[in-house]
Formats: C-alpha cells, sequence, structure tokens
C-alpha cells in the first residue's frame, strides 16, 4: 500500500469530442460528483478538472492502486456508460507524472492552443469548487497553488503566451476563407460563458463588424453585450436572429443541440443564401453537426479548429522547452515537500536527528568524564541510547498508528516541525 | 518569327503556372509579385506573335482554329490581368496560366499554312464580330476558372481541411464575385457578339438567321447566363449551384468552340 497522488482522465490528445462531451461535468454537476469521488473509499482528496478540452479526476488517497482502479469506474458510473468505452480514451498518470501533468495543464503547455489564457482560469474556478465543498485538502490545494504559480512563471518568463494562437484567431483565419472581409459581418454570440465571451472578443479584434450576444441568463447577455460593444438578444427567441447572422458562435451547453438544421435551412433562405460560418465552441456541442451539410454553411467544433491551429505549433516549440523546464523544477520542489509527508521518512529522520545529537552530546562530555575504560564507554552510549529510546517511543507510536490521512499528515507535519526535520514546508505556505 | 514569339509565350505561361502553384501553397509576397509580371511579359510576346501573323495574312489572325485559340489565350490573359490590377488574385492566376499555356501549345501545334480568306469574311465585321465573341469567351472562361476554384474551396472548407496545399485560396465571397461579374460581362460581350454576327450575316447574305450550330450553341449559352444572372438577382442564387451553372455554360462555350471547329459545322465550322 503506497499513498500518492493519480491523475485519470481524458482530453483532446486521447478522444474525439464525441467521447468528451459524454464524461463532461457541467457547472451544476461538479458540486455532487466531487462529493460522490471523495466519498469513495480510497480517496482522500479530490479535483475535478472538467473543460471543453479534458476532463481529469485528480486523486490523493493511502493506495493509489485502488484509488488508480476506483476513478475509471467513478467515471462510467457519474455518466452510466460502460467502462469499456472509457478504456481505450483514459490515461493514468501516477505520483511525479501526476503532478507534472497537473502542472503542464495549468501552464497551458498541455492545451490544444498550447499557451492560450483560458484553461488557468478554469483551473482555478474548478479547484475554487473542489476547495469549497471540501474536497481537495491539503496534499491538493498546494498541488494546486503550486500548479498556479508555475503557470504564472511560464507566462512572464517565457515567450509562450505571445506565440499562441486561440481559438478566437483560429476562427479569424477560417472565417477569411469564406468572407471577403469582416468589417461588414455580424456574429451571434449563442450562450455567453467564458469562452464564448473571449472567443467573441477574438473575432471583434479579428475585424468582424457587429455583435450580438445571446445568453440563457438574459443579465448575463446584456453584460456581455456592453462589455464587447454588442446587442444583446433575447435567448428564447435566438432563431429570428440567425438570418442577420454571418457568423455564429454556439457556446451554451444544453441536453439538445441548440441549433437545428431545420432553422439555420430557413436562415440560409432568408439570407438568400449568403454564406453562414459557425463554430461550436460548447462540449457536449451546440450545434447539429448535420449543419455543415447545409449549402453555405460551413460548421466547425472545437475539433476542426485543432486543424488550423496546428499550423502555429512549430514556432511555439522553443518557448516550450523553456515551460518544461520551469515545470520539471517545479515539480520536484513540489515532490520533496509530498516526501515529507510521508511517515517512513519523517521516522528515519527524527532517528537520525536525535542520533546524531545524542553522538555529538557523548563526544562533547566524554573528556570530562576522564578516562574510561571499554565497559564503562559502552554503559554510557547504552544509557543515552536508552533515554533517546524512552523519548521517541510515544511519538514513533503515534506517528506509526494510521487514523485517517488528515490526522497523519497533521502528525507528521507536527513531528518535522517540532523537531526540525529536513526540508520544512516554505514559511510563506500556503495551507487550506 | 511568329513561332519563336509563341513558343517564348508557352515557356512563359508554364513558368507563371510553377509561380501561381507556389503562391498557393506557400505564404510569401515573391510569387505574388512575380506571378503577373511574367504574365504581362507573356502576353506581350503571345500578341506579337498574333501581330507577326496578321500581317503576313493581311487581315486579323483569327480565322483558323489554331488562330481562334491563340486569339482566346491573349484575350483570357490579357482579361485576367486587368482584373488582378484591381485586385490580386494568385489562385486564378494558377488556373488562368495553364490554360493559357494549353491554349498556346495547341496554336503552336495546329499550326498551319496562311489561307487565303474567303471573299464573304472580307468586312470591318470580322475584327468586330469575333473580337466580341471571343473577348466574351475569355471573360466566360475567368468565369469558369472562378467557379472551379469556388468548387475546391467549398470542398475544403466543408471537409474541414484547413491545412496542406491550397490553404490560401481567396474568400468564396470573393471567388463568388468574381464569378458575378465575370458573367454579367461575358453576357454583355456575348450578346453583343451575337447582334453583330446577325447584322453581319444579313450585309453577307441578306439574311438575319440561319440555323448555324455555332448560333444555337451560342443562344444556348445566352440562355444558361441569362437564367444564371436572374437566378442570382432574384432568387438569391449564388455559391456553389452559382458555380455549377456557371462551368456548364462554360462547357457548352467549349462544345461550340471545339466542336463546331472540328467537324467544319455551319458558315463557322467552314470558315475556319
Amino acid at each position: 500500500m503506497e499513498r500518492g497522488i493519480v491523475l485519470v482522465g481524458l482530453s483532446h490528445h486521447s478522444a474525439p469530442v464525441e467521447v468528451r462531451e459524454r464524461l463532461a461535468f457541467p457547472d451544476g454537476r461538479l458540486e455532487p460528483a466531487l462529493r460522490g469521488l471523495v466519498a469513495l473509499p480510497s480517496v482522500a482528496e479530490g479535483v475535478i478538472v472538467s473543460t471543453c478540452n479534458r476532463v481529469e479526476v485528480v486523486a490523493f488517497g493511502s493506495d493509489s492502486q485502488a484509488v488508480e482502479s476506483d476513478i475509471p469506474r467513478f467515471l462510467a458510473d457519474e455518466h452510466g456508460i460502460g467502462p469499456d468505452l472509457l478504456g481505450t480514451h483514459l490515461y493514468t498518470h501516477r505520483g511525479r507524472h501526476a503532478v507534472r501533468h497537473i502542472f503542464r495543464v495549468a501552464a497551458s503547455l498541455d492545451s490544444m492552443v498550447v499557451g492560450e489564457p483560458q484553461i488557468l482560469g478554469q483551473l482555478k474556478e474548478q479547484y475554487a469548487v473542489a476547495a469549497s465543498v471540501g474536497a481537495a485538502g491539503r496534499v491538493l490545494h498546494r498541488c494546486f497553488h503550486k500548479s498556479f504559480e508555475v503557470a504564472k512563471r511560464v507566462r512572464s518568463e517565457t515567450g509562450i503566451a505571445e506565440k499562441a494562437v486561440s481559438i478566437g484567431s483560429a476562427a479569424v483565419e477560417l472565417a477569411r476563407g469564406i468572407f471577403d472581409r469582416l468589417e461588414d459581418k455580424t456574429a451571434l454570440l449563442a450562450g455567453a460563458g467564458t469562452m464564448g465571451e473571449l472567443t467573441a472578443r477574438q473575432l471583434l479584434s479579428g475585424g468582424v463588424g457587429s455583435l450580438m450576444v445571446a445568453n440563457r441568463t438574459y443579465d448575463r447577455a446584456v453584460d456581455v453585450a456592453r462589455e464587447l460593444g454588442g446587442i444583446p438578444v433575447p435567448f428564447d427567441r435566438i432563431e429570428r436572429y440567425f438570418p442577420l447572422a454571418d457568423l455564429v458562435i454556439g457556446a451554451a451547453t444544453g441536453e439538445e443541440f441548440l441549433i437545428s438544421p431545420h432553422v439555420i435551412e430557413r436562415s440560409m433562405r432568408e439570407r438568400r443564401n449568403r454564406p453562414m460560418f459557425l463554430i461550436d465552441l460548447a462540449v457536449p456541442r451546440s450545434i447539429d453537426p448535420a449543419v455543415n451539410a447545409i449549402d453555405g454553411a460551413y460548421l466547425y467544433d472545437i475539433d476542426d479548429l485543432e486543424g488550423v491551429i496546428a499550423d502555429n505549433r512549430g514556432a511555439r516549440a522553443r518557448e516550450a522547452v523553456k515551460a518544461e523546464a520551469i515545470v520539471d523544477a517545479e515539480v520536484d520542489a513540489f515532490w520533496r515537500w509530498l516526501e515529507t509527508l510521508d511517515v517512513v521518512p519523517t521516522i528515519v529522520a527524527l532517528r537520525e536527528k536525535l542520533e546524531a545529537i545524542r553522538k555529538g552530546e557523548v563526544q562533547r562530555h566524554l573528556a570530562a568524564l576522564g578516562p574510561l575504560d571499554a565497559r564503562q564507554r559502552e554503559a554510557v552510549e547504552r544509557l543515552t541510547a536508552s533515554i533517546v529510546q524512552k523519548i521517541l517511543h510515544a511519538p514513533l507510536t503515534a506517528l506509526k498508528r494510521h487514523q485517517t490521512d488528515a490526522a497523519d499528515a497533521f502528525y507528521i507535519e507536527a513531528a518535522r516541525r517540532l523537531f526540525r526535520l529536513g526540508s520544512d514546508p516554505d514559511p510563506d505556505d500556503e495551507e487550506g | 518569327m511568329e513561332q519563336v514569339f509563341l513558343g517564348v509565350a508557352i515557356v512563359l505561361y508554364l513558368a507563371a503556372t510553377v509561380t501561381a502553384l507556389m503562391g498557393v501553397a506557400v505564404q510569401s509576397d515573391v510569387p505574388r509579385q512575380l506571378m503577373p509580371r511574367i504574365l504581362w511579359a507573356a502576353l506581350a510576346v503571345h500578341a506579337a506573335a498574333i501581330v507577326d501573323r496578321s500581317i503576313e495574312t493581311g487581315h486579323i489572325a483569327i480565322t483558323t482554329f489554331g488562330e481562334a485559340l491563340s486569339g482566346l489565350g491573349v484575350l483570357l490573359v490579357a482579361v485576367f490581368l486587368v482584373v488582378q490590377a484591381r485586385r490580386p488574385l494568385m489562385a486564378l492566376g494558377a488556373v488562368v496560366s495553364p490554360l493559357a499555356f494549353g491554349l498556346a501549345l495547341a496554336a503552336a501545334a495546329m499550326h498551319g499554312g496562311v489561307r487565303p480568306l474567303p471573299p464573304a469574311l472580307h468586312s470591318i465585321w470580322l475584327p468586330v464580330h469575333v473580337g466580341l465573341a471571343f473577348l466574351g469567351d475569355a471573360v466566360f472562361a475567368l468565369a469558369f476558372s472562378a467557379s472551379l476554384l469556388y468548387l475546391l474551396q467549398e470542398r475544403r472548407l466543408k471537409a474541414h481541411r484547413g491545412r496542406g496545399f491550397m490553404r490560401h485560396l481567396p474568400s468564396l465571397e470573393t471567388l463568388d464575385r468574381v464569378n458575378y461579374t465575370c458573367c454579367i460581362w461575358g453576357l454583355v460581350l456575348l450578346t453583343l457578339g451575337i447582334v453583330t454576327g446577325i447584322v453581319w450575316a444579313h450585309e453577307a447574305w441578306g439574311r438575319f438567321w440561319a440555323t448555324d450550330p455555332k448560333l444555337v450553341l451560342s443562344l444556348v449559352v445566352w440562355g444558361i447566363y441569362v437564367v444564371l444572372l436572374q437566378g442570382r438577382m432574384t432568387a438569391g442564387w449564388r455559391g456553389r449551384w452559382a458555380a455549377q451553372l456557371t462551368i456548364a455554360g462554360f462547357a457548352v462555350i467549349v462544345i461550340s468552340l471545339v466542336g463546331v471547329n472540328v467537324l467544319s459545322l455551319g458558315y463557322h465550322g467552314k470558315a475556319f
């Protein structure tokens, strides 16, 4: 049985959007899912990261093998799908590799668009949810806080963000293949979430002339429209506005497709067949893929945008190397800290420390005792060793007795602080 | 001398084709600036070849099939360069250049001796009627080229192939607009070509109308483009359907051009 951090998940690297959308945790489902996760006997702490590009479960527990086998089952149960469907798409990272993965995700090194800034915000939000329901504990608190620091360092110390190409600018590039000029074009944002707002902003800065904003919560539509200089439109009558829209950004998740081929066909007639460019950012998807078959309508989902984005990756490779070095160093630092949480090294360190004190003191006072023969000298050694032994007995028993993970961690930490053992946690450490 | 000029023009068209294809494949300003220059040079020597031959024959050299293809090539390149000067369209050059190359090559291959002009064709109407008709054909060829690119670009966008060769094609809107504009001008020129033909026929033979296959096919082409433009203006036809119809109309033009002359049908067939 070995304690450890395990990360199980899937991302745009391993699974197509059809699979990702089935495993996604929409906002409302995140909290109950987190409660379910930490209710698993093997899991002491857990965080769920669910974005349109990835669904990952990070868990910490005293038996990492049990954690590793429990998470896929948890995912399958949560979404009511067979574990065999997941098999080929899921990846598992253990220990250091799990930490490295989290750091890389936060630093946007694992993103579809390397260096895109959205992921950090999403990670922070979802970590906050995990913290608020008490799913994230000591280890994951520190792990995620560190990951945010890593992201900040990578951003400020490498040029990765400058080289990055966003979903929005990829969309602009595609739009230029359809439209002659964007200045006289109107975009309709359907679903004014973070991702949608950002993409709309990038379309506007890419030259798109005007913007309509629809959102389930109308107030949010009004806010975003004001922020971006657009016009809010009512979400429940959104079909009326499709004929006016040259570009449509579908960013509203829901149980079923928000935009059907039927609606677009009708809009195309009203538009006198002027082409329409539709971008589906939502996972689960918000636009029926059949829309792409309509003459004059060009639908791209989030995976399709990768093709455009992939081109720009070469230029960013060098910056990514620098970023990986930062990640490596931070993983090492985190790992040293994590190891201090283990019982065995703590016990060893405690014994070594007291033994060193004993030896030093014996050495120092041996001269004062005058010349001793071998027998007397051995008695002194035994006497001092036995004192140390007696003093250590109670603390070691307490440390060795496994209780809950949180209690264990408390005792280990206490021992390390009281006896000043090895690499102390940083003074500026953020303890949750 | 004429064959030398034509030979140089053929080589230059080939060079323009390669340059334009490079311009479509890679993002670089070099082919973008080079291609029009090569084409202007090609146009100059090609025109010189035609002028040279016209001086030799004593009338404008557009009466044999080879001469017709050569003349069509020059007009196509000239029309393209006029459009290109207003709005750089590298990809269109990648279609026009090989077309011009093929036309010039065919003209060189079919190079025949100079024939005396039949008396019926000795008229001011010859350059006017044939010039208008061929200019119309050249403009329709440009519409065809734009339509071809439209269908390519459309397929690329539908299939979500953002990358690879052909990534620098013009936008659908641009290609559709080029197609539209060319169809309008083509139709105007074709109409004038048909009218001048009828007037000329009346002058030469005293008849307005003859069941000449060329005339019949030209009226078919005329009908196709009238329907297309009507649909565009009233029914909002555009995009793929408009491109397909443009290509269909151009196919009839090619049939009328090649078929009538190869099979020596009617007045037009015999004339060449």
